[in-house]
């Protein structure tokens, strides 16, 4: 197997050829894929508010954002700076520290999560072995942060916006990992570049999506309940708890929260289209195309290509789920909390066990079609 | 065992009509995304407000007798009339007229009631101030005429739904000529008269 463009090797060869030593080199390698992962989940997260604002807009039949920029495409910086420059307010009753440290355990732990989402077959910042796991396990520290900014808030819809968005990500956890597994389990790995290996070779039909279509929804109904998104908003939900535990949020920390959660929304769709619509997989194999063409595959601008091609997939993929993300939110009314808790226990939890189960079974019955 | 496989079938059959539904919200929001927005983007374009629009009072200062039946029909007594008797000709005298916006509920008593006409309706809406005693109009304020809609070149005039022809809901890029659906008020009066003629 081709292994493509590798950066991070091509990378430290320049540096030890201009006379630095191998371990100096892969220090000054070591920053730039961390500036990398900050400034790139940064711009998804600056084009998926404007996405929201202008899609929001379009299913409303208003224009939204207008005149900040050509279509209103700064508003998301003029959000940043504004939230940036605000007067930070600790309330004098709230537990400063720990209302100080919700935020930041709400967000670093979404943003290391970028750590194993690939975009090419070297073009991720790590390919752990636990790769997948990896989020899941980073995703449920998230709630701690939650509950610790309700808690400190000292404010009654905080702490029940906090207790919320705890029992929600705790119970919908459950689901997500067991569609996880089922995946996992196809794959006989998992590491994210070994899980989009496996769906690569027949183009779209080799798409987890086929062989796991429960798993799919399952999976994609818990990542919108993780990201708290709108028919699962209730930690948030305006008209009974203001604002949930960012009520006595204001500044950048609640810039922070609301940077989170759209890091998350951004970083599950990418989950998404790596688990299960192919990653970086173009919906005809490069393989075949580079055949019918007549180019080797060693070609250095072919290989360019695709590794452009699988970035560009990669994200096409993840923001048309950002899209049908944004269009349920105008689409759905949302649930109450025991529909929510009856959701996720007594239907996403057995649904998504009798998956695992199926592709248990299948994996011993058809283990050609399904990585026996 | 039968009855627990009809419960899971029930089951399916629910979740498998939830999904459907869900389905069709979705055309339905999809949908609406390729329609054309129905904003008017209010400094640049503005509604023609329609005849009887209840809009900012107009008085005019030489037409009043300060017979005060504005204050009497007003449902907060609003209008501050304040005149003198004049002996020599034995006529009321107006000194001031004024009338506080800030409190007016543009019921139009007044407008109706006034036996000289001096007051009447006109089609001024954006009535916001710093402060709110800016909006307590004295008799030269209350003379003054609002800029017309259709004729400020800074505004862009759009037609309000009654006034659009018929099938039409979008006001943007109406062509020049087109007429609401409907007979026009004249029209319907000279038909009136037409048919008394005969």
């Amino acid at each position: 197997m081709n292994s493509g463009i590798d950066l991070q090797g091509s990378f430290i060869q320049l540096l030890v050829d201009l006379g630095l030593s191998a371990e100096a080199a892969r220090v000054v390698w070591l920053p730039l894929p961390m500036l990398l992962v900050l400034v790139g989940a940064t711009l998804g997260v600056l084009v998926t508010t404007w996405l929201e604002r202008k899609i929001s807009a379009a299913a409303q039949q208003r224009i939204g954002p207008e005149f900040a920029g050509p279509l209103g495409m700064l508003i998301p910086i003029a959000d940043g700076l504004k939230l940036l420059v605000k007067e930070d307010i600790i309330p004098a009753k709230a537990d400063s520290l720990l209302f100080t440290l919700g935020p930041a355990i709400v967000v670093i732990p979404v943003f290391l999560s970028f750590l194993i989402v690939p975009f090419g077959q070297n073009l991720l910042i790590t390919d752990l072995g636990i790769g997948i796991f990896l989020w899941i396990s980073l995703s449920s520290i998230a709630p701690i942060g939650l509950l610790m900014a309700g808690y400190a808030s000292n404010n009654k819809y905080s702490l029940l916006g906090g207790l919320r968005a705890a029992a929600q990500s705790i119970s919908y956890e459950i689901p997500l990992a067991l569609s996880v597994v089922a995946i996992a389990m196809m794959s006989n790995s998992l590491s994210t570049v070994d899980i989009v290996q496996q769906q690569s070779g027949y183009g779209i039909l080799g798409w987890n999506v086929w062989r796991q279509p429960i798993g799919f929804l399952i999976f994609w109904i818990a990542a919108l309940a993780e990201c708290e998104r709108l028919p699962f908003d209730l930690p948030e939900a305006e008209e009974e708890l203001v604002a949930g535990y960012q009520t006595e949020y204001a500044g950048i920390k609640f810039g922070l929260f609301y940077l989170g959660s759209y890091v998350n929304l951004v970083l599950s769709s990418l989950f998404v289209s790596v688990l299960y619509l192919g990653g970086w997989n173009f919906i005809i194999p490069i393989e075949v195309l580079a055949d019918w063409l007549g180019v080797s595959e060693s070609t250095p601008w072919l290989q360019v290509i695709t590794g452009s091609l699988g970035i560009i997939m990669t994200l096409l993929k993840a923001y048309l789920l950002v899209f049908l993300a944004i269009l349920l939110r105008w689409t759905l009314p949302r649930v109450r909390i025991d529909q929510l808790l009856d959701l996720g226990w007594k239907f996403l939890l057995p649904v998504s066990l009798v998956n695992l189960l199926l592709t248990a079974a299948l994996k011993l019955a058809f283990p050609f079609a399904f990585g026996g | 065992m039968l009855k627990f496989l009809k419960q899971v079938t029930d089951y399916t059959k629910e979740a498998v009509q939830a999904a459907r539904f869900i389905g069709q919200g979705l055309s339905v929001t999809f949908d609406h995304m390729q329609r054309r927005p129905i904003t008017v983007q209010y400094p640049y374009e503005k509604l023609i407000p329609s005849e009887r629009f209840r809009g900012r009072i107009h008085f005019e200062f030489d037409k009043c007798i300060s017979c005060e039946v504005c204050v009497r029909v007003c449902p907060i007594n609003l209008p501050v009339v304040d005149w003198e008797f004049n002996k020599e000709t034995k006529k009321k005298k107006l000194n001031h007229y004024s009338i506080d916006f800030g409190v007016c509920i543009f019921c139009g008593n007044c407008v109706e009631y006034c036996p000289t006409n001096c007051l009447s309706m006109t089609e001024e809406y954006d009535l916001s101030t710093y402060d709110r005693h800016e909006l307590n109009f004295d008799n030269v304020a209350l003379g003054r005429l609002p800029y017309k809609v259709t004729e400020d070149p800074m505004v862009q005039p759009l037609r309000e739904l009654a006034y659009l022809p018929k099938g039409v809901l979008d006001p943007h890029g109406l062509p020049p000529g087109s007429r609401r659906a409907g007979k026009l008020p004249e029209e319907i009066l000279e038909e009136a008269e037409g048919n008394g003629a005969k």
